[in-house]
């Protein structure tokens, strides 16, 4: 293989990632507030460590694509 | 659905063996003889035996065989030092190159009639992503000890309660992310070639989704092995 064939490989390989990673982030933060609500906490907590997971998840996402900016190999 | 016709499967029940019908079988038995095992391990032996039967003996001008593995082993690791430099690739090819290797010949063996992708099974792939989430906070323990945890606090420390369980949530997501995304992609290949060749498979109809398997193929096993890299220098380096 070429080297620009070689080089457009690769970013197709990195900004693939990008879409699925900010949805696992998200998708991870609300199971982990789930679990503590209904495993842990037995639903006394009901709705409320959901939410403020989903909010960590969702920062978590968008963390993941600044660092992807920051990257200096791009 | 059609029931696809993989000849280890025929061959195992043919024997005697219970092989399942469904994903996974109830027994040990049916488990161990399930198609994504048996599958593997066809994988692994094409791995040990070709090489094996290819290179013969070392040579100081080489032959065919040697020429054209010493191609692949020095592609990739060129490719590994210029993502994370000379002493990581050193440390970290073994690994990598086995799961390129493996990752490669078991997306590229589904799409001949009679063979399926081992990597079409979630169970494969989430195995695989395990091993290297492990290797990850291995390689980062070993190489700042206690330290390592400054990777999960962020720049600023009044913003560490914050930074924390951000840090802990996106390192989770790898292991979602990495799994599912291979998954996805060798299944999607694998079931859309089945019912293609099932619906019109006399006019050529899955011809082009051949073509764009190969491309895949090689994209995924590309994707897991750069996302792996980045992942170990990620934790090989200092924090920020």
């Amino acid at each position: 293989m070429s080297d620009s064939r070689k080089e457009i490989m690769k970013l197709l390989g990195d900004f693939s990632t990008i879409g699925l990673t900010l949805a696992a982030s998200i998708f991870v933060g609300v199971g982990i507030g789930y679990l503590l609500d209904h495993k842990v906490f037995k639903g006394r907590t009901a709705p409320w460590l959901t939410l403020i997971f989903l909010g960590f998840g969702i920062a978590a996402g968008f963390k993941n694509l600044y660092m992807l900016t920051k990257r200096k190999d791009l | 659905m059609e029931h696809p016709i993989l000849f280890i499967s025929v061959i195992l029940e043919a024997i005697g063996l219970p092989v399942p019908h469904g994903p996974v079988g109830e027994t040990l038995l049916a488990k161990i003889v399930s198609p994504h095992l048996t599958y593997t391990w066809l994988v692994m032996a094409f791995l040990i035996i070709v090489p094996k039967l290819t290179l013969g003996k070392l040579e100081m001008v080489p032959g065919k065989g040697q020429n054209f593995w010493e191609l692949i082993i020095g592609g990739l690791e060129g490719f590994m030092a210029e993502n994370m430099g000379e002493e990581g690739a050193r440390l970290m090819f073994p690994m990598l190159a086995t799961f390129a290797f493996y990752i490669l010949t078991s997306n590229l063996i589904g799409l001949m009639p009679g063979f399926m992708s081992p990597t079409s099974n979630i169970n494969i792939t989430l195995g695989c992503t395990l091993i290297v989430f492990t290797t990850t906070h291995i390689l980062g323990i070993k190489f700042h000890g206690v330290k390592y945890i400054k990777h999960f606090m962020g720049p600023i420390p009044w913003l560490i309660p914050l930074m924390f369980p951000i840090e802990i949530i996106s390192h989770l997501a790898r292991i979602l992310s990495l799994s599912i995304r291979l998954f996805g992609n060798i299944m999607a290949k694998e079931t859309l070639l089945g019912i293609l060749f099932l619906l019109a498979g006399a006019f050529f109809a899955p011809l082009p989704i051949l073509f764009l398997g190969v491309f895949v193929s090689l994209v995924q096993a590309l994707v897991f092995v750069l996302l792996s890299i980045l992942y170990f220098s990620g934790a090989m380096e200092h924090a920020h």
